[in-house]
């Protein structure tokens, strides 16, 4: 199935400010699509556009519950997000640990240089 | 600064060394390579160039033996206070964010550096999460440990449904 490349990752899918939102009221727990559109203010076919792109990226999940359908949040999804961020400020305390010895290790070197 | 304050995030360290040497260390690629990136990972490097348009273009080794492709192009370099640049996976990557490094003396005599890393997102989407949902601001210091830890927070809330 065609999925479009600006929603098909997590990080995409998130940058939306209408999906965040939806996020956050299925916080609370599930929700059928009826009830998230009359929430913020959007058209049905909205809502559930959303919800597609959440589920295709395993941020939601849905399942049938007598004659309507309910959508809950599968926060697990998030673990890529949460790797990234901290992957990020991981790689420049690192970096800059090593970037302390080493201009460290330069400025001995210069020093027994000069004498 | 007002205008991306939204969608930054920000690393700082004080390091004991002067800050033109620090500085310095950003200069030269036989510097860069000494340092860059976290421990156990190295670096080797295309093409390498330190001016305002000029470009880093090299791959990230990492412990494990993957691969990273990198690209730097600087877009801004005042000697030895401020350094911006332009940080992707190639030239044509879409995703490139802009980091600025700062580097301001500290300590009684100035003998030592205050080196800050500030990045910019493309889109404040994950910043706003964090800010105005969840009050992760601390001391107006905004930092990725908070998000991390906001989204571990929602993960965890996740697994116990």
């Amino acid at each position: 199935m065609p999925r479009a490349a600006t929603t098909s990752d997590v990080f995409n899918a998130i940058a939306e400010p209408q999906r965040r939102e939806i996020l956050v009221l299925l916080r609370a727990g599930e929700r059928p699509v009826t009830e998230l559109a009359r929430e913020l203010g959007m058209t049905q076919p909205g809502a559930s556009k959303h919800l597609r792109v959440l589920r295709e990226v395993g941020l939601v999940r849905d399942r049938r519950a007598g004659k309507q359908r309910l959508y809950g949040l599968d926060a697990r999804g998030l673990r890529p997000v949460h790797e990234w961020a901290g992957g990020f400020e991981k790689f420049w305390n690192e970096s800059f640990d090593r970037l302390e010895a080493y201009v460290q290790d330069l400025e001995h070197a210069r020093r027994e240089e000069q004498r | 600064m007002s205008a991306t304050a939204d969608r930054e995030v920000v690393v700082s360290r004080i390091i004991d060394a002067p800050r033109e040497l620090v500085f310095e260390a950003f200069t030269e690629v036989r510097h860069l390579s000494q340092w860059w990136g976290p421990e156990g990972f190295t670096t080797t490097t295309r093409s390498f160039g330190f001016g305002v348009g000029a470009e880093w273009d090299f791959v990230m080794h990492g412990p494990d033996g993957t691969d990273y492709p990198e690209w730097i192009t600087w877009t801004e370099i005042t000697p030895p206070a401020r350094i911006a640049m332009l940080h992707g996976e190639s030239r044509d990557d879409p995703n490139a964010f802009v980091s600025v490094l700062t580097f301001e003396p500290d300590g009684p005599v100035g003998r030592a550096t205050r080196i800050e890393l500030r990045t910019v997102f493309a889109t404040r989407g994950l910043r706003d999460e964090a800010v105005e949902k969840y009050h992760a601001i601390e001391g107006g210091r905004q930092t990725l440990g908070n998000l991390a830890a906001y989204v571990a927070g929602i993960a965890g809330r996740g697994g116990e449904g």
